[in-house]
């Protein structure tokens, strides 16, 4: 009873100051953005402002609502402790978040070509390389060594590769989680909107993510970017707004049977509105559903924009895994690691992203006997 | 005094399946006269939901449809009214309260939440405001430690207090009508007693008129002002509850009598009326009653009985008390 009372101070005090937080942090932002355009160059970079005011939003409106109802997270994360799979997915996935969030500020720039040390292996591995040396005119092997500024090795143009993984990591989660939330966002209101009214609305919808599910979604997408050139907010935009088919259908059908139950007659008697009913009483209910949902989609939308780098068609302006895979595989036969590198990269962010949802997905069944 | 609030006239609800029409609610008509508490009593099936759920306008469309009839709240028909503004009535004017409150609360919220989310909704008022309301409400109904208890989930209260929380939600907006639809089926016996109470106080406090639906002729005696007994679709027998109780026309609502458990008295068996409802799809025709009726004459199967006034307030719908019988 004490916790209880105690975290209804703490979700009381917390409100008022975050408020405070966030009128300052927007004023600080707002300063240094007008510094930046006025008077110092580039103190940030854009994207810069936009992962301080989403990092800081999420921190504020995150932690104080875990905290408050800590007895629950507590009893979520010993159903899903014994699952020993999703726990190193979540703390590869972490690892991840941290590694794409400040990795950036320590490493070198990953785009700076340095034709003097080119296809350089990883620290510890010695290659030799055959040169073509124009005095004696003869081929001529040369041993390379991995050096301590590239851990990783570099790339074919002297590129470090550890730098380009880790803005990689950045990228391939900016698109993971960008994607999967306008997909998640749309699969879940068109799927409680069909199921709560029914009737044609429910037919039109359906028959609508039919034509969405059979449509070829790469057709669509390389057409878009050919129109409007391959940026990544497009591809993001692209990959979410056709990527939510399933989780309609999934979302529906849960609230077919949710709709049913008497609370959505009491609110309809008590004068709720449809819209309200939808959004305040259908969401919540199936948000579990949706946290699971989200989680298992994440690696699939990580590979398509690999794919999509892999093939040619990602944003040439930011280092991706994809694009640096397809870099490797041109050499592969020289430089094995670089294609090695955001490989396994790739394997394991795909792999702990499905393990977590796994977990999650049995943590939040009460069904399930964890 | 004896002021209307709220009349039922020839209300007819069907619901349109492929197996026929069902006539669900056939041809009602009954007042709730202000701050007075009216009982709808029948057998389960006997179409007493459908004429709440009717009032509300809540009907499911398709396969239910009001194909007639009037209801008037004050002086607005509500059949008549734009849906927005029906939907601006109900909770506000007039607010019901279902059997099951396990089922009736959203189980992701907090009751607090959920009753203040109401206030908020119709009247506008802050954070603040709604809670200090919800607080004072759950008060109200008698919820121990209010403050405390408004931050529980809906599976963390048991029967009777869910049952009250449902009735505080429902009282948030001083509504004039409180329809409640069995609030006593789904609670043992103690509780009951404790929510009978709890209706009577609050008819009492707040002047508020109360459509209670119930199959327990224990809980009319309780709570009742008047009653009216409804079978098939349609009315048997209105009367105040004093006189439908010792006095019974309707050889339904003797029968209903009848099967009350005596506890005074050791029988070997219950008594109980033959037969079932009727298939409302395929009614019988004249009196939907005669074919369990003991009482039933020739022109029962043939004709539907007319209303016949006993006395006063006391309407029956049967035959043997019409002059073409003799």
């Amino acid at each position: 009873m004490t916790d209880r009372l105690e975290s209804k101070h703490i979700a009381r005090k917390v409100g008022g100051i975050r408020k405070l937080v966030l009128i300052l942090l927007s004023a600080c932002l707002g300063l240094t953005a007008l510094l930046d355009i006025f008077v110092v160059e580039k103190i940030f970079s854009p994207l810069v402002y936009l992962y301080i005011a989403l990092g800081t939003i999420a921190v504020l409106y995150g932690v104080p609502p875990l905290y408050a109802s800590r007895r629950l997270i507590q009893y979520y994360w010993v159903r899903a402790r014994r699952n020993r799979l999703a726990v190193a997915g979540l703390a590869f996935i972490l690892f991840l978040i941290l590694l794409a969030l400040i990795g950036p500020f320590l490493t070198a720039d990953p785009t700076a070509a340095n034709f003097e040390e080119k296809n350089v292996p990883p620290q510890g591995f010695t290659i030799e390389e055959s040169v073509y040396n124009p005095e004696t005119q003869q081929f001529t092997t040369k041993s390379i060594t991995g050096m301590r500024q590239h851990p990783l090795g570099t790339d074919n143009k002297g590129r470090d590769l550890l730098a380009m993984i880790i803005s990689g990591a950045r990228i391939s989660l900016l698109v993971g989680l960008f994607a999967t939330g306008i997909a998640v966002a749309m699969g879940t209101l068109i799927g409680t909107i069909s199921a709560y009214l029914g009737g044609w609305v429910d037919n039109a919808l359906m028959r609508f993510t039919d034509i969405m599910m059979t449509f070829p979604f790469f057709i669509l997408l390389v057409l878009i970017v050919y129109i409007f050139g391959a940026k990544l907010f497009i591809i993001v935009l692209v990959i979410g707004l056709t990527g939510w088919t399933g989780t309609a259908r999934l979302i529906r059908s849960e609230t077919l049977s949710l709709r049913t139950r008497e609370f959505v007659m009491a609110s309809k008697a008590l004068g709720a509105s449809d819209s309200r009913i939808i959004l305040a009483h259908l969401v919540p209910n199936v948000i579990s559903l949706i946290i699971v949902i989200a989680t298992l989609s994440i690696p699939g939308v990580i590979l398509a924009e690999a794919a999509l780098s892999f093939i040619g068609l990602g944003d040439p302006s930011v280092t991706s895994w994809g694009m640096v895979l397809r870099a490797g595989q041109q050499n592969l036969d020289t430089a094995w690691w670089v294609a090695v590198a955001p490989g396994i990269m790739l394997f394991l962010t795909v792999l702990a992203f499905n393990f977590m949802g796994d977990g999650l997905r049995d943590a939040f069944d009460p069904r399930s006997a964890v | 005094m004896e002021k209307t609030i709220l009349r039922v006239k020839n209300l007819k609800t069907y619901f349109f399946t492929r197996r026929g029409i069902v006539k669900a609610v056939d041809g009602i008509d009954f007042d709730l006269l202000k701050s007075e508490c009216l009982c709808l009593v029948g057998e389960s099936g006997c179409g007493k939901t459908v004429t709440a759920l009717s009032i509300l306008g809540l009907i499911d469309t398709p396969p239910g449809r009001i194909v007639g009839g009037e209801i008037y709240y004050a002086d607005l028909n509500l059949l008549e009214c734009p849906r927005e503004q029906v939907r601006q009535i109900r909770g506000k004017e007039i607010a019901m309260i279902f059997q099951d409150a396990q089922s009736a609360l959203n189980p992701v919220f907090t009751i607090g939440d959920q009753i203040a989310e109401q206030i908020k909704l119709h009247s506008g008022a802050n954070n603040r405001e709604a809670k200090a309301r919800t607080v004072s409400l759950l008060e109200e109904v008698g919820i121990p430690s209010p403050e405390e208890a408004a931050d529980y989930y809906p599976h963390q209260l048991s029967g009777g207090m869910k049952q009250r929380a449902m009735i505080a939600m429902s009282l948030s907006c001083d509504p004039q009508i409180l329809i409640a639809d069995e609030p006593t089926t789904a609670v043992d016996v103690t509780i009951k007693a404790q929510i009978l109470d709890l209706f009577q106080q609050l008819k009492e406090t707040r002047q508020m008129s109360l459509l209670f639906i119930t199959h327990e002729l224990g809980v009319v005696s309780e709570i009742g002002d008047r009653m009216v007994v409804m079978y098939a679709g349609k009315l048997a027998e209105t009367a105040t509850v004093a006189e439908l109780l010792n006095n019974p026309k309707h050889p339904y609502t003797a029968g209903l009598i009848r099967c009350l458990p005596d506890m005074t008295q050791a029988k070997d068996r219950l008594e109980s009326i033959p037969g079932i409802v009727p298939s409302l799809i395929d009614p019988p025709g004249g009196c939907l009653f005669h074919p369990r009726c003991d009482k039933a004459l020739a022109i029962c199967s043939q004709k539907e009985p007319p209303p016949v006034i006993v006395d006063g307030e006391h309407t029956v719908f049967c035959h043997l008390y019409s002059h073409e019988s003799g």
